[in-house]
């Protein structure tokens, strides 16, 4: 009995240290940022050679859709800077009043492309080949909370295969769980963004980009959070993305620019 | 009341009897197993079934998939023989439910079994009565209280279960959306009103089996 | 018809090592708690299994380590009264002596049924439950139970626990009856003096895993072959044969 009272003990000490840092007297330098899962890898590498870049800083990333982070933001999650798919959960927050007056600045564009697993057991080859009896699961982000999910949907209305193929549809959560679908075979194609599909370039295969006009542009703002608790630190990640070293790294990761 | 939502409320209905229907069969099995006899690999047996109560609902779901996938140990040759995969139907939210509500049911039944006097269950062999028919007639009905309970449990647990049915089953309204993605769907949408009625009803429902769980476990024979 | 057997079991430190017969008699195993008797008990019915031994009733090998015979405790064919006369809680009195019946022929189960009841004074009491009727009474239901199957011996495990006095004679005369009308080997077991009990055709005296003494009440008790036999007897020599 004593033993196990203290164990109990230990643990409830445990959850009271928390780590070195908060020991400190001086604030660490840190912010939140909040983006796009489908920025995931350009941005990791963004906060690398931001942080080396300003020693002492330290960038903690959010990953997940667009609307989920937005819904977080609203809640009252302590974010400093968000980065999203498209303006539609931009300009709610901005509606909202949750995004410092003149901070926002639209960085990167995405193109949107059909994908199929690299061992595929149906062949799908274009966009007609979604029709197709064989074609039985086709994977998007849901479009209530994805923005590549409602880049999708415009594609597949465009094309006239939206009413057509709704049987067939799976709704992702978020655009990286739809290309692991894809990269798992669970599906016969999907609809991602071609920099999903350059992040795991040897599991899935780009069958075709989306026509021209098919859908609006893909462009994706950042914007400083209204009340950041850093918000000099937030304001130079922000300066960086846009900055030539940053759209770089942006580029490097299969983003298009911007002109 | 939405169209939807009483789609969602059906479906899970649905979905939980019929994985605790599976699981009062093989629960009852496993646990009378574990109970009476020994054997080699029984603790590991033991530990695998209790797993899903200890993982989170997403490295089961994960697992899962790994399974039953459609390059899956056991869906890509169920794929390639029949051309059907059970990912994103409904049967996967009642595998997704089997799995995650099983150990309940064996843990319950189990310690239920074993509380009944050994005495009585060497009276009946001395009598004439083969294992089976000691099982039957002695041993279950004696633990029938921990049963009962454990079926209930169980039943609450599979109707709630969203983590593992998310990943194998996925959200595809009107087809697999159970109460519990339903409401994550539209929470996560913003759609608050209907969320909130979800909400409620579920709570209400789980709050109602508890207490008859309960009930059940408090008498024993 | 007959019992007899010759066992040896070693369970942690306690070792078992005991050779006994006995014919159409009533036996009791006499002995200090420990001693063995309840093992040799559950070895007889096939409850747990002896390392080296053999078993027979009524002239069938029940049990043969050599051989490799070992009969499962269904079919043995023995009634077992078990210490603190376990009857089934969730059936009635009835039902529970029905559960003895071995033979899948049903019509004449209810007439042997009605039989076993009317035979120990259990009329009246068909459809209570166990928890509904005393000591005596579920005694009485054990016995019934075990009986109706037609059993080749009696075993029963410490039958008077918990009993009081009067209900122990009338008990112990019930044996003696049950051993004359039933025409088989009755054996029990029990470490209590037996000053009360009606007399057993035979004694078996256990001490520590073996037998020490066995014979007729007379002989175990005026002429014990060892100090632990006059010990455990102490109690009961001076009644001797005036108890007769």
């Amino acid at each position: 009995m004593k033993g196990f009272l203290c164990v109990v003990l230990l643990l409830g000490v445990l959850f009271c240290v928390q780590s070195p840092e908060s020991w400190a007297a001086t604030p660490v330098n840190e912010i939140v940022v909040s983006a796009a899962i489908s920025l995931k890898d350009a941005f990791q590498e963004i906060g690398k050679v931001f942080q080396e870049s300003r020693t002492g800083s330290k960038v903690i990333f959010n990953f997940a859709s667009s609307g989920d982070l937005a819904r977080q933001i609203i809640a009252g999650a302590p974010v400093d800077v968000y980065a999203s798919a498209d303006h539609k959960d931009m300009d709610d927050l901005d509606g909202k009043g949750f995004i410092t007056a003149q901070s926002r600045f639209n960085f990167v564009m995405n193109a949107v492309v059909l994908v199929v697993p690299a061992k595929p057991s149906i062949q799908v080859e274009s966009w007609e080949a979604l029709r197709m009896e064989l074609t039985q699961r086709i994977v998007i982000g849901n479009p209530s909370t994805v923005p590549a999910g409602r880049y999708a949907h415009e594609v597949l209305n465009h094309l006239g295969l939206w009413d057509v193929i709704q049987e067939k549809l799976i709704f992702a959560e978020h655009v990286r769980q739809a290309l692991d679908y894809v990269a798992r075979g669970e599906v016969d194609a999907g609809i991602v963004y071609s920099t999903d599909a350059m992040a795991r370039s040897k599991e899935v295969r780009v069958v075709l980009t989306a026509p021209a006009g098919s859908h609006r542009p893909i462009i994706y703002p950042i914007g400083l959070v209204k009340g950041s608790r850093n918000d000099e630190l937030a304001r130079a990640f922000i300066t960086f993305v846009v900055s030539p070293t940053g759209k770089n790294i942006l580029k490097t990761h299969g983003f298009v620019m911007i002109d | 009341m939405d169209p939807s939502v009483l789609f969602s409320l059906r479906l899970s209905i649905q979905v939980a009897s019929a994985a605790t229907f599976f699981i009062v069969l093989i629960g009852v099995g496993i646990a009378y197993l574990l109970a009476m006899k020994r054997f080699r690999g029984k603790e590991l047996l033991d530990i695998i079934c209790t797993l899903p109560l200890v993982l989170p609902p997403t490295v089961t779901g994960y697992y899962l998939l790994v399974l039953l996938g459609r390059n899956g140990w056991v869906g890509r040759p169920v794929y390639e023989w029949t051309g059907w995969n059970i990912m994103f139907t409904w049967y996967a939210a009642i595998v997704a439910s089997f799995v995650v509500a099983l150990p309940l049911m064996i843990k319950t039944t189990r310690a239920s079994i074993e509380s009944v006097d050994k005495s009585l269950i060497n009276a009946s062999y001395t009598l004439g009565h083969s294992e089976l028919g000691t099982a039957l007639k002695v041993t279950l009905p004696l633990a029938k209280r921990g049963i009962i309970a454990g079926t209930i449990l169980s039943f609450a647990r599979a109707m709630g279960e969203f983590g593992a049915t998310l990943m194998v089953a996925g959200n595809i309204p009107g087809r697999t959306d159970t109460m519990p993605i339903s409401i994550y769907a539209h929470a996560s949408s913003g759609d608050w009103s209907k969320a909130n009625w979800m909400v409620v009803f579920f709570s209400l429902i789980s709050g109602l089996l508890l207490y008859i769980a309960n009930h059940f476990s408090r008498k024993t024979i | 018809m007959g019992l007899s057997l010759k066992l040896q079991k070693k369970v942690e430190g306690f070792t078992l090592n005991v050779e006994w017969k006995i014919g159409n008699e009533l036996a009791i195993l006499f002995g200090s708690s420990g001693s063995g008797k309840s093992m040799t008990l559950q070895l007889i019915a096939g409850l747990i299994e002896p390392d080296v031994g053999i078993i027979r009733s009524n002239g069938s090998l029940l049990y043969d380590s050599m051989a490799g015979v070992n009969v499962s405790p269904q079919k043995r064919c023995l009634g077992y009264v078990f210490q603190d006369r376990v009857l089934f809680p969730h059936m009635t009195v009835k039902k529970n002596v029905a559960y003895g019946w071995r033979e899948s022929y049903r019509p004449e189960m209810a007439d042997r049924v009605r039989e076993m009841l009317h035979l120990f004074h259990l009329e009246g009491l068909e459809d209570r439950f166990p928890s509904e009727i005393s000591g005596g009474e579920k005694q009485r239901v054990a016995l019934a139970r075990a009986l109706i199957g037609r059993p080749k011996a009696l075993l029963l495990d410490e039958p008077f626990s918990g009993l009081d006095r009067p209900i122990r004679l009338e008990l112990s005369l019930l044996l003696t009856e049950i051993r004359n009308e039933f025409d088989l080997p009755v054996v029990f077991v029990t470490h209590d003096i037996f000053e009360d009990y009606a007399l057993p055709d035979k004694i078996i005296v256990y001490s520590g895993g073996r037998i020490i003494q066995v014979g007729s009440p007379n002989e175990v008790f005026d002429h014990p072959c060892e100090a632990e036999v006059e010990r455990l007897t102490r109690f009961h020599r001076g009644m001797g044969p005036s108890y007769r």
